[in-house]
């Protein structure tokens, strides 16, 4: 059964509606990636995922009902956010950040062995603990940001627009990342304005387009699909 | 280093105790001020220092505790415990109902919000025949200055005691994390709405505490005096000028403040208050985060310190 499921999903802001029976499943150990040039509703769907904004049609997560769930309620079931423009706190250390990350959860031993993966996997932030989150570059915030996404024991991290304004080969090593946690049983759901990026490192993939999802596959094909080639990568 | 600040800490208590018993009637009158001062300076830090919303609504919690203990005794001749008790249930109620509206409100659409508060809980218990209206309360009158130190006393520590809960305790960690950045906060999980409503009933609680006990010292409390705006101020002051977030700093920035006005009240009356606002503006500009936090680095920064915070503060 799928981690997550969601079915003629629509939702958006006031009277206008930005998802238009959007229909989309994630499997157990996946990264699926959706892509899609702005405006096209990716934002959306994570804000409606996570409960920030309602919406109306199925979401099953975990074999539970999760439609219209507060953000907090979300979040204690093991939906995460990476947020877009990483969020972190930036007059906190890096450390302290982590700790937020894991706020909710009590099992102290399995939080300090946490720490210690964070460090291991992100080598940089193990370096520079104890600065001030908000003194680092920005790949290092991305980084310092989904590590604190990750300290919160996700069943599905939900990663949006990871790439934004960082250099090719900072997003490079992001992705080496990604199927770093994948490999430790992290299930992913990427959103990404960078088609390339998103669908090489994906298993499947959906392409939205104006609220609607326009194709979807195995990342692989999508990468391949004439329609993709030319609308997103210029080729 | 920190163990040395408890011990200091514990004996500044076990000296301020001993006072009424050693030091002359006006002492100990200026000493109860001063500690219900720091009471509220440690309540104002509770939603302005560690949640990050500066409430101009403390002073009307103060004033609810104040007539919830003046008409629980008068009217209904219960005893003074029971009326602290009653005064702090209002207020705590009142902030919790009036919190999960004005809270959803951020920065300054807060800070004016609440600021309106005051008037409107003042015209109320103007208007109230229970509350004495315009005339207010007068109430049984005892001699007890020691009980009433003792007892501010006893609040102060106890309103400190919590405060130090707060900075270790994962719920003033999310405090914190609200004060830093709320969104991020809401995507971390942290039931965002719920603790800040409790953060400002914990501050309503210590208010009201406080304004109990004054009502039943001075034995007369009117709808002016007891919803005084400017009484929120010096709260603010008071705890931005010892540090703001932090443990001990509104405890001194009390302590320190009430010591100045006092002493300046006393040799220059009639300018006294132009003076205070001259304090207040060097305090600002040479000591932006406290003097807890210059306490702290002044011995390793010199003179630079204070240039740096003149560059920092960039009027």
């Amino acid at each position: 059964m799928a981690l997550l499921e969601v079915k003629k999903m629509n939702a958006g802001y006031g009277d206008a509606d930005v998802l238009r029976d959007v229909d989309l499943h994630v499997e157990e150990g996946e990264i699926v990636a959706v892509v899609g040039s702005n405006g096209a509703g990716k934002t959306t769907l994570l804000r409606a995922l996570s409960g920030v904004i309602a919406s109306r049609g199925e979401v099953r997560f975990a074999g539970r009902d999760a439609a219209g769930m507060a953000p907090d309620e979300a979040f204690g079931r093991g939906l995460v956010q990476v947020p877009e423009g990483r969020q972190l706190f930036d007059r906190m250390t890096v450390q302290d950040n982590l700790r937020m990350g894991a706020f909710r959860r009590r099992d102290a031993a399995a939080v300090r062995r946490d720490f210690q993966r964070m460090y291991e996997l992100f080598p940089v932030l193990g370096e520079r603990r104890n600065q001030l989150a908000g003194s680092m570059s920005g790949g290092e915030q991305q980084m310092a940001a989904m590590a604190r996404g990750l300290m919160a024991a996700p069943r599905l991290l939900m990663v949006d627009e990871m790439s934004l304004g960082l250099a090719p080969v900072i997003v490079e090593r992001l992705l080496e990342v990604l199927t770093d946690i994948q490999k430790q049983g992290v299930t992913v759901l990427l959103v990404e304005q960078d088609v390339h990026s998103a669908l090489s490192v994906a298993d499947r993939g959906y392409v939205l387009e104006r609220g609607r999802v326009a194709l979807t596959g195995p990342a692989r094909e999508l990468l391949d699909d004439p329609r993709v080639k030319e609308a997103y990568l210029g080729l | 280093m920190r163990a040395l600040v408890w011990v200091l800490a514990a004996a500044a208590v076990a000296a301020l105790a001993i006072v009424p018993f050693t030091l002359s009637p006006v002492m100990v009158q200026f000493g109860i001020s001063m500690l219900l001062f720091a009471v509220l300076a440690q309540g104002w830090n509770i939603i302005g220092g560690f949640t990050g919303y500066a409430s101009f609504g403390n002073s009307v919690f103060f004033g609810l505790g104040t007539y919830g203990t003046a008409v629980a005794m008068v009217q209904f001749h219960l005893s003074f415990a029971l009326g602290l008790v009653i005064g702090a249930a209002v207020a705590v109620a009142f902030a919790v109902l009036i919190g999960l509206p004005v809270l959803r409100l951020r920065g300054h659409y807060f800070a004016i919000t609440t600021l309106a508060l005051s008037e409107a809980v003042a015209a109320i218990i103007s208007n109230l025949d229970i509350a004495g209206r315009n005339q207010g309360l007068i109430l049984p009158l005892i001699r007890g200055d020691t009980m009433f130190y003792e007892l501010s006393l006893g609040l102060m520590v106890l309103a400190t005691l919590t405060v130090l809960w707060l900075a270790r305790s994962r719920f003033g960690f999310g405090l914190i994390a609200i004060r830093e950045r709320e969104d991020a906060a809401e995507v971390m999980g942290i039931p965002t709405t719920r603790y800040k409503v409790m953060a400002f009933a914990l501050a309503a609680l210590f208010s009201a505490l406080a304004g109990g006990i004054q009502a039943y010292y001075l034995t007369f409390i009117d709808p002016a005096s007891a919803f005084d705006l400017s009484l929120n101020v010096r709260m603010i002051i008071m705890a931005v000028f010892g540090g703001a977030g932090t443990v001990l700093g509104p405890v001194i920035g009390a302590f320190l403040l009430s010591g100045v006005s006092e002493v300046l009240a006393s040799y220059i009356t009639g300018v006294a208050s132009l003076f205070f606002g001259l304090v207040i503006i060097a305090a600002v500009l040479f000591t932006p985060k406290g003097v807890i936090d210059a306490a702290r680095r002044l011995p390793r920064r010199g003179l630079a310190y204070f240039l740096d915070a003149v560059r920092e503060t960039r009027l």
